[in-house]
Order: structure tokens, then C-alpha cells, then sequence
């Protein structure tokens, strides 16, 4: 179990990262729009802020940066108290989720603004500019006005405006959430190879779990402005703590159940469930559920289930059933594979999973 | 009636073009029966002559316009005028500037009250603004108690240029704020924060980013209060004591006292022609913002 | 152009107005508004019609006589006034224009009586009110009369002074009056002496252009010593309770002249001629004078002492004569000079 719980963390208020949050909280009126965040980022870290909409990633950035103010907490970067430090003096770079691109100035200029600002000799800052642009893939539009590039033009500028200034800390709310698929995927390998090869600690919002999963070193799940689970991706994956996370991160079947003398009861089937008491809810993935005609051997650590087929998905690489089976729906799901048919609705068969893919949380 | 329909129902027939001129037609008929037909009638009055006792002779000559050309108080009044309405438009942006963008920020309810506040003297005549200066700036006034208490001799404030330069900047912020706030459109909060984040200091932040963002309104504003200025003779005659000569009182004395109609009318010609210089002068300036 | 409206729309109405009342026929006056109007309506218009109830007399105010020389200069093609009252220089610049009749004893035999001054040469109209410059004080902070209009001029007096200046007549007027006590002689050739001395006065001037009059600084205390008409100044002497005073100092005064001017092709016929007569008369020019204290320009006109008083009629020695229609033509230079030397010195 390598998982973080947040209090755990609050423990560890020795063991500071590169950028600390301490109790970081921002309350509008009655409402905690950021409740009591409590986060370590190691120098050179990529980590993502994961979360629902409304849960308050872009609030805990815009304190992180110094553009909104804190209701209490503290931010440390590199042992030192910044809370009340001037953005300006934050040395961060941060991308806004709405570009904020300088509508008065040409791409090449708003990218240079900032190491016009840290007053960069004229030839280096000429020369990095230019290599921004090519990172970015925006060569031959140095002479554009924002409003004269696309929704995802515009996004790639605002990278490269951030990105160019080589900050200590990076913030990037949503940087991809515009760019077609294809160009995501280069986009966010880059922004995973630059922040490497410059050693910067970044903060990577994002709605995609599978951004989150595949270019960060740890992913910070949020919601309702706490944080539910610090963790790296696979220990978010294979171990979420909460049931929140089960269900955010990837998807799941949801079983209710009661739990009594370490067993849980769910759709007729005993789940250990130890040192649970009381209503409970017990969760695994669709496709670490199997389908069967025959039941699994006995002492193989298998849970089973007869149900019969509800309905089945076809979508090319997977194949999805929807199966009944001891009073629930419970999805079952697989790689397809060539010279396989697909079972009609109401074929009987038997569902099994492996027991250390199975999650038990109380209900809440 | 029967032209406001036109558009509409034969839109698909028209072109644009067409239709815009329909559109435009009412406009351009109001102007030129509201705005043309007077100004030519000005021009006209330009070429007559008058008598020393103010009688006007019928004629068609240059005269008129030469006297006035050739007469140095005339090239003073010119000169007077527009300097002094530079300085008022400069020190109405300057006192109107930091009202504006504060009112652009704030919201709601507050934003309510504030643009109420900010209009509310439009509703009231620039005439009874102007007395009101008088009995806040005059030697019994507001300020000279005021700077009498801490000892000091109160400077005279009124029936001069400042009395003039005060009650004119005062009654013309109402517009230099809203044509502040009309030209406010580009300016995002998000564009400071990001200058900021890029290290610029607050006053970088103003220079490179508020600044430039807000030229627009700037513009419009300065333009709009130049020429308010340079044709306001209400407050300079309240206020100027006499002592204060501007292009529009003159040709209020002209036309009003000394009955010189031709003098009074080739005067507001050459104020119509500071007008189109102006307006020049600002389309030339907004292209080079934009 | 908007005044014309103004005139068009009000003589609609009025034409509407007029139409049931039994007159046959109807005549507008032209003439000054606030005070003069509330003043001469009551003193002259009134009785008229109740002499002559077949006129009905439609009092149409202005606020100045250049307003009234615009108004008929803009109705030149189709009169609609009757009567002017208006100032004697712009009754001349009218009379050049030929926008008036002349008036004599021929068509107003009341004309007779009256004094030589009313009788202008080259001006169509005839004198209907005189008035003279006085000096206005505030009897609060002056307690004697100042015997010398050169009382403005004193130290004491600093930013106490109020004067209408040129181009106003009342800034000429006191031009004029000191150029000659301080041994001018033409002061159609030469003004520099009085200018001289407004020099002296300028630095205690608050303001050359007191709003909406003189009168009014005065009786506040705004201010304490004033150059107006003393007609105006008398009337405000009453209804402020003698805050406001009116004196003519040792150099003397000038006489203003209102003439009253028939309009060429007025639309009221022989009725506009009877009206004139009647202002002319006697009873009338008695009326007004008590009422408003402009001196009489009727010999014959028998005033009351206590409103004698109040005019310059015992002070006739005092009164400089004025050449208005002259000077017209040296206006320019006079202004010239007073923008040069008096203006610079009262900064
Ligand atoms: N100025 C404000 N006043 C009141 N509530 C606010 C304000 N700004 C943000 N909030 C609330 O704070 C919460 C967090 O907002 P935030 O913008 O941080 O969400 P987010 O996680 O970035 O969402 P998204 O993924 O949609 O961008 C939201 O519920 C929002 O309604
Ligand atoms: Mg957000």
C-alpha cells in the first residue's frame, strides 16, 4: 500500500517538498471553494490536479500563483514562506485555462513579454522565442494577433509564453483541453520532456485521467475542494482510497452492500471485508471482471456470480456486457478478440474477479 | 412607414449594400436638415459684412474672413482656445481615469449605484453645475474657508482660467468616464494577472498592459471632451470673470453683444474646423492603436 | 434657429389664443423679459387695453436687444412683431437694416414732448426710457455714499469690485466717464485717459461678467462696489431692503437710451402706431417711471417726488452727454484697448 492519505500528510509537516501547501483554504462566504489542502511537490515533479468541475483546481492555482488570495494556510517553496509574496516575485509560470493571450500584441511579442520582463538580453530572448514557437508547432504565425489564431493556436501560444521564462514553478490549468487528439498527445509528451530537461516542479490541471495517468509523476485527486488522494498514478489506479476516487479515476461497478463479522453480503455473494460493520459499498473495475460459461475452480481467490446476459456493446477494441445477476447490473468487459461471437441477452453465465481487485468503502 | 417595412420584406432581393442605404436614409436626412442646412447657413453668414453699428450688410465677399484671419487677437483666441481645452481634456482623462477603471471592476449592485453617480450630473444643467462651482470656489466659498482655517490665504480660484480649467474638468468628467468605460471592452482582469505572472510590477503591468488595452477609450474620451470644451462658453462666461478668452465666447459676444454676425459666424466655421482636425487627428490615432 | 422656432411656435399659440377675445385687432410688443416685462406690463400694457379695448397687446419678452434684432432679422420676409423696446444701438443697426418705420409726430404726436435726447438723428425709433450708470454699493460695508467712482480703485476694495466690462455698455459707459474727469476731450478721437484710470481699477475687480447681474453680488455681499443701470439698481434696493445702494459719484454719469421702434410691415397696422403714441404719452411714461424709476423721456410727464428721487432727472447737470450712434464705430478700438492695458492689469 504505497497510497498517501491526506492526513497522514498533515504528519508530515517536516518532510516539506519543493512547493508545500499548508491548510491552503479559500472560503467564499459559507462556501470552501479550497478546504484545508495539504500538499508536498518534490523539485522537478510533474503532478496533476485531477477533479470534477467546480471542485476548486483552478482556485488552489490562482493562490499557488499569488493572484487570489488565501482565507488561511501558507504556500512554502524551497523552505521559504511565500503567502504573501507578489505574484510577480513568484518566479511561476502559469497558463490560463482561458489563454489570457495579450490581445494588443503579436504572438511573438506576448511570448517575449515575460523575458522582456526579466530583462533578457535582446539576442537570447530573440533566440528563445523562436525555439518556443517551434515548440509549439507555431512557426510563420510570429506576426499574428491572438485574435487571429484559433481556440487551439491561442492555447499553444499561451504554453509557450509560460514555458519560455523556464519558471521554478509551472501552473497549467487545462493547457490541452483545446487541441484535437493527435496534437494533445504530442503536445503534453513536450511539455513532459521540457519540464524534465529543465528540472521544473509543475502543477498540470486536468479534467483527462489519462493525461493525468500517463505523463505525471503523482496525481492530486480533488473534490469539493479537499483533497481525496495524493498518490503516483498507480497507486491511484490499484489502490484508490476513497470510493470517490475508485469512481473518478476509470470506471467501476458500484455493488451495495452490508458488511458483518469482516464479510460483506453483495448481490448474494460473501466479499471479505475486514474490519468493516454497517452498510457498505464494493467496487471493481469492468474489466478485471470476467465472464464465463463455467464457474471458476473452487480455492481459485476468485469471487463468482451466475447472472445472465442484459446486454452487450460492441466497440471494436473492447467488448462490454451488461450483465443481471443477483438482483444488480454489473459490467463486464474485454479485449476482443478475432473468431469470438457475441453472447445473445439472457445467455446465462457466470461473472468472477480476482479478490484483490475488489474495493471495500463504507457507504457514505 | 412604408420604408421601414421595405427592408425587411425584400431583404432577399436587396443587396446589403441596398438595404443599408435604407437603413441609412432617416439618419442622413435628420442630419442634414439638423446639422448640414444650419452649417451652410453659417458658411453664408460668413460672407456678409456688418457695419460698425452692428447692421448687417447683404453681400457675398471674403472680407469678413479676412479681417478675421489677419487679426491677431483672432490668431490668439485660436491658439487660447486650444490650449486651453488641451489642458482641460488632458486633466479630465487624468482625474476621470482611475474612476472609470475602478468602476469597470466593480459589479452589481455597487456598479449600479456608481454609474448612477457618475451620469446622475448630466441630469443636472451644466449651467447650475457651473453656479454651484461659484459658491464652492468663490472667497466666501468651500475652499477658501477651507484653506482660511489652516491659515493660509486662499489663491483666487474663480473669474480666472482656473475657475474655468476647475468647472470645466468637472463638468465634463461624466463624459470622459463613460467614453472611458465604453472603450474598457478589452480589458480583462485575466490580462494583468498574466503580465503579473510573467513578473511585470504592477506599474509594468499598467504601461504595457491597461494602458494600451484602454487607448481606445482614451481616445474617444479625448476627443469627445476636446471639442466639448472648445465649444463650451457657459462655464468660461460664469466662471472666465471676463478675464478668459475662448473662440466660443467670443462668438457669444460677437453675435449676442456686439451684434457682429458675419464675425460671430466665420468664428464658428474655424471651430468647426478644429472640430474635423480633431476628429482627424483621432482617426489617425486609432488606427495606430488598433 | 432656435429662437425663430421658438417666435413661430408662440405666435401660433398666441394666434389661437387671441382667437375668440373680441379685439379686432392685435399687436405684439417686443421687449425685454424678467423684470422689465412683469414691470411695463403692468404700468403701460394694462391700461392700454383698458383704453383701448379693440387692441389686444401680446408682450413678447427677450432678454436682450441683440435677441430682438436676431428675432427680426430672421422674420425680415413676414414681420410678426409690432413694437420694439430695445437699446439705441441696436435700434440703429436696425434702422440701417430698414427693419423700422420711422416714427415722428405724424404717426405719434407725443413724440412733440419729448426731450431733444430722445429724438436720434438716423435712428428710426424715438427714446422711450432714459437711464443713466450708477454706482452700486453694498450698504452693509459702505456706510456714506462713495463720493468718487474712483473709491473702486482703493486697496481696501481688492477683489470687491464688480463691473460688467466691455464689450457690455456699462464697461463703456464708465470709460467714457472717466476719460472725462480725468481731462479727455473726445472721446470718439481718444479714450486712453479713461482707460488709464480703469487700469487703476482693475486689480480689484472679482469679475468683469457678474452673473445673472451686477445686482445680485451686491446685495449678497459677494461683492461691494458695482458699476449698473439705475433703474435696475432701485428696484433691487427695494426688494433687497436697501442692502444694495445706488450713488452717482463727483465725475458724473451717462445716460442709456431704450427706444421704442415701430417694425416695417408689422402685421398690426395703425393699432401698432396707437400703442406707440400711448407709450409716449404722459400717463404712460409717469406709470413706468414710478414703477421702475427709468427717468421719463416725456417732458410732459408729471412725476411723483419720491420716484424722482430715484431717478437721474435732478441730476441732470451730472450727465455726460453720449453720442451712442458715434461711438458704434470706435466700439472696436475702445475694446481693443481695454483687452490690451485694462484686462492684463486686473489679473
Ligand atoms: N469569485 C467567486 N465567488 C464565489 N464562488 C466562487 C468564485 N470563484 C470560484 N468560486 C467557486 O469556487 C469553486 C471552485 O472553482 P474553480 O474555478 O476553482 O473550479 P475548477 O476546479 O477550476 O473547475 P473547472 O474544472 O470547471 O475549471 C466553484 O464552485 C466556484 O463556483
Ligand atoms: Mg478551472
Amino acid at each position: 500500500m504505497m497510497s498517501i492519505r491526506p492526513d497522514e500528510i498533515q504528519g508530515l509537516k517536516q518532510a516539506e517538498g519543493f512547493l508545500s501547501l499548508r491548510g491552503l483554504t479559500r472560503r467564499y462566504g459559507n462556501f470552501n471553494a479550497v478546504d484545508d489542502l495539504n500538499l508536498d511537490v518534490a523539485k522537478g515533479e510533474l503532478v496533476a490536479f485531477l477533479g470534477p468541475s467546480g471542485c476548486g483546481k483552478t482556485t488552489s492555482l490562482r493562490m499557488i500563483a499569488g493572484l487570489a488570495p488565501s482565507t488561511s494556510g501558507h504556500i512554502v517553496v524551497d523552505g521559504h514562506d511565500i503567502t504573501g509574496v507578489p505574484p510577480y516575485r513568484r518566479d511561476m509560470g502559469l497558463v490560463f485555462q482561458s489563454y489570457a493571450l495579450f490581445p494588443h500584441m503579436d504572438v511573438a511579442r506576448n511570448i517575449a513579454f515575460g523575458l522582456e520582463m526579466r530583462k533578457v538580453g535582446k539576442a537570447e530572448a530573440q533566440e528563445r522565442v523562436r525555439e518556443a514557437i517551434a515548440l509549439v508547432r507555431l512557426s510563420g504565425k510570429e506576426q499574428h494577433r491572438p485574435a487571429q489564431l484559433s481556440g487551439g493556436q491561442q492555447q499553444r501560444v499561451a504554453l509557450a509564453r509560460a514555458l519560455v521564462v523556464r519558471p521554478s514553478i509551472l501552473l497549467l490549468d487545462e493547457p490541452l483541453s483545446n487541441l484535437d487528439a493527435k496534437l494533445r498527445e504530442e503536445m503534453r509528451n513536450e511539455i513532459r520532456d521540457i519540464q524534465k530537461r529543465l528540472g521544473i516542479t509543475a502543477i498540470f490541471v486536468t479534467h483527462d485521467q489519462m493525461e493525468a495517468l500517463t505523463i505525471c509523476d503523482k496525481v492530486a485527486v480533488m473534490n469539493h475542494g479537499r483533497l481525496e488522494q495524493l498518490g503516483t498514478p498507480l497507486d491511484i489506479y490499484e489502490h484508490p482510497s476513497t470510493a470517490f476516487v475508485a469512481g473518478f479515476v476509470g470506471r467501476i461497478n458500484r455493488l451495495a452492500g452490508t458488511a458483518s463479522g469482516g464479510l460483506a453480503e453483495v448481490a448474494g455473494v460473501q466479499v471479505a471485508a475486514p474490519g468493516f460493520d454497517g452498510r457498505v459499498e464494493v467496487m471493481v473495475r469492468p474489466h478485471r471482471v470476467s465472464l464465463s460459461a463455467y464457474a471458476p475452480p473452487a480455492g481459485d481467490d476468485r469471487y463468482a456470480l451466475a447472472g445472465t446476459v442484459a446486454r452487450a456493446t460492441f466497440a471494436g477494441d473492447i467488448l462490454e456486457y451488461e450483465v443481471e445477476a443477483g438482483g444488480v447490473l454489473m459490467k463486464s468487459e474485454a479485449a476482443t478478440r478475432g473468431g469470438e461471437g457475441v453472447l445473445a441477452p439472457g445467455t446465462p453465465v457466470i461473472l468472477s474477479w480476482h479478490r484483490r481487485d475488489t474495493f471495500v468503502y463504507a457507504a457514505s | 412607414m412604408n420604408t421601414l417595412a421595405l427592408p425587411a420584406r425584400e431583404a432577399r432581393g436587396m443587396s446589403p449594400a441596398a438595404v443599408a442605404m435604407w437603413l441609412l436614409l432617416p439618419i442622413a436626412l435628420v442630419n442634414a436638415v439638423g446639422f448640414l442646412w444650419p452649417v451652410v447657413n453659417l458658411l453664408r453668414m460668413s460672407l456678409n459684412e456688418s457695419e460698425a453699428t452692428g447692421a448687417l450688410i447683404d453681400t457675398v465677399s471674403l472680407a469678413t474672413w479676412r479681417n478675421v484671419l489677419t487679426d491677431s487677437f483672432t490668431l490668439e483666441l485660436i491658439g487660447n482656445s486650444i490650449g486651453v481645452s488641451l489642458f482641460i481634456t488632458l486633466l479630465t482623462l487624468v482625474a476621470s481615469y482611475p474612476i472609470a477603471i475602478y468602476l469597470h471592476r466593480s459589479s452589481g449592485l455597487w456598479r449600479t449605484v456608481l454609474l448612477v453617480l457618475v451620469i446622475a450630473p448630466l441630469l443636472t444643467s451644466a449651467v447650475v453645475r457651473t453656479y454651484g462651482w461659484i459658491a464652492i470656489l468663490s472667497n466666501q466659498g468651500l475652499v477658501a474657508n477651507l484653506l482660511a482655517a489652516f491659515g493660509l490665504a486662499p489663491p483666487r480660484l474663480m473669474f480666472n482660467l482656473t475657475g474655468v480649467v476647475i468647472g470645466l474638468t468637472e463638468i465634463l468628467m461624466p463624459y470622459m468616464i463613460l467614453a472611458l468605460l465604453s472603450g474598457f471592452g478589452r480589458l480583462d482582469p485575466r490580462y494583468e494577472e498574466a503580465a503579473l505572472t510573467l513578473g511585470a510590477t504592477p506599474l509594468k503591468t499598467f504601461w504595457r498592459v491597461v494602458l494600451p488595452l484602454t487607448a481606445p477609450g482614451m481616445a474617444l474620451g479625448c476627443l469627445l471632451c476636446f471639442v466639448l470644451a472648445i465649444s463650451s462658453f457657459v462655464t468660461p462666461k460664469l466662471l472666465g470673470g471676463g478675464r478668459v478668452f475662448l473662440l466660443a465666447t467670443e462668438i457669444y459676444d460677437q453675435a449676442i453683444v456686439t451684434l457682429n454676425w458675419p464675425v460671430a459666424a466665420t468664428l464658428s466655421m474655424i471651430v468647426l474646423v478644429l472640430f474635423g482636425a480633431a476628429l482627424a487627428l483621432y482617426t489617425r490615432a486609432l488606427r495606430r492603436i488598433a | 434657429m432656435t429662437t425663430s422656432v421658438k417666435l413661430a411656435a408662440a405666435i401660433l399659440a398666441l394666434g389661437l389664443l387671441t382667437q375668440g377675445v373680441r379685439a379686432q385687432s392685435s399687436i405684439t410688443v417686443m421687449g425685454y423679459s424678467g423684470l422689465f416685462q412683469e414691470r411695463y406690463t403692468k404700468a403701460v400694457v394694462e391700461p392700454f387695453m383698458r383704453a383701448h379695448p379693440d387692441i389686444q397687446v401680446t408682450y413678447f419678452p427677450l432678454p436682450s436687444s441683440a435677441a430682438m434684432l436676431g428675432n427680426l432679422r430672421a422674420q425680415k420676409a413676414a414681420p410678426q412683431a409690432d413694437v420694439v423696446i430695445m437699446d439705441v444701438s441696436v435700434s440703429k443697426a436696425g434702422t440701417d437694416e430698414k427693419l423700422f418705420d420711422k416714427i415722428d409726430e405724424s404717426n405719434a404726436p407725443n413724440v412733440r414732448d419729448l426731450y431733444p435726447a430722445a429724438r436720434i438723428p438716423d435712428v428710426a425709433g424715438v427714446g422711450v426710457t432714459f437711464d443713466n450708470l450708477v454706482m452700486l454699493y453694498n450698504a452693509e460695508a459702505v456706510k456714506e455714499p462713495p463720493a468718487s467712482w474712483m473709491a473702486m480703485a482703493d486697496k481696501a476694495n481688492e477683489g470687491k469690485v464688480v463691473i460688467p466690462g466691455i464689450p457690455d455698455i456699462q464697461g463703456v459707459s464708465l470709460v467714457i466717464i472717466l476719460n472725462k474727469a480725468n481731462g479727455g476731450t473726445d472721446y470718439l478721437k481718444d479714450v486712453s485717459k479713461g482707460i488709464a484710470a480703469m487700469t487703476e481699477i482693475a486689480p480689484n475687480v472679482q469679475t468683469w461678467e457678474p452673473k445673472p447681474e451686477v445686482y445680485v453680488p451686491i446685495v449678497t455681499g459677494q461683492a461691494v462696489l458695482g458699476a449698473g443701470w439705475n433703474a435696475r439698481a432701485q428696484v433691487n434696493n427695494q426688494t433687497s431692503g436697501g442692502k444694495l445702494k445706488a450713488a452717482i459719484p463727483q465725475e458724473g454719469t451717462v445716460f442709456q437710451i431704450n427706444t421704442i421702434n415701430l417694425v416695417a410691415n408689422g402685421p398690426g397696422g395703425e393699432a401698432a402706431k396707437t400703442f406707440v403714441n400711448y407709450a409716449l404719452s404722459p400717463e404712460a411714461q409717469k406709470a413706468f417711471t414710478e414703477s421702475m424709476f427709468y427717468a421719463p423721456t416725456n417732458t410732459k410727464a408729471q412725476i411723483s417726488p419720491e420716484a424722482l428721487d430715484r431717478t437721474a432727472v435732478k441730476f441732470m447737470d451730472k450727465v455726460i452727454p453720449v453720442d451712442w450712434i458715434a461711438l458704434a464705430k470706435v466700439r472696436e478700438s475702445i475694446g481693443e484697448q481695454w483687452r490690451r492695458r485694462v484686462l492684463p492689469a486686473s489679473r
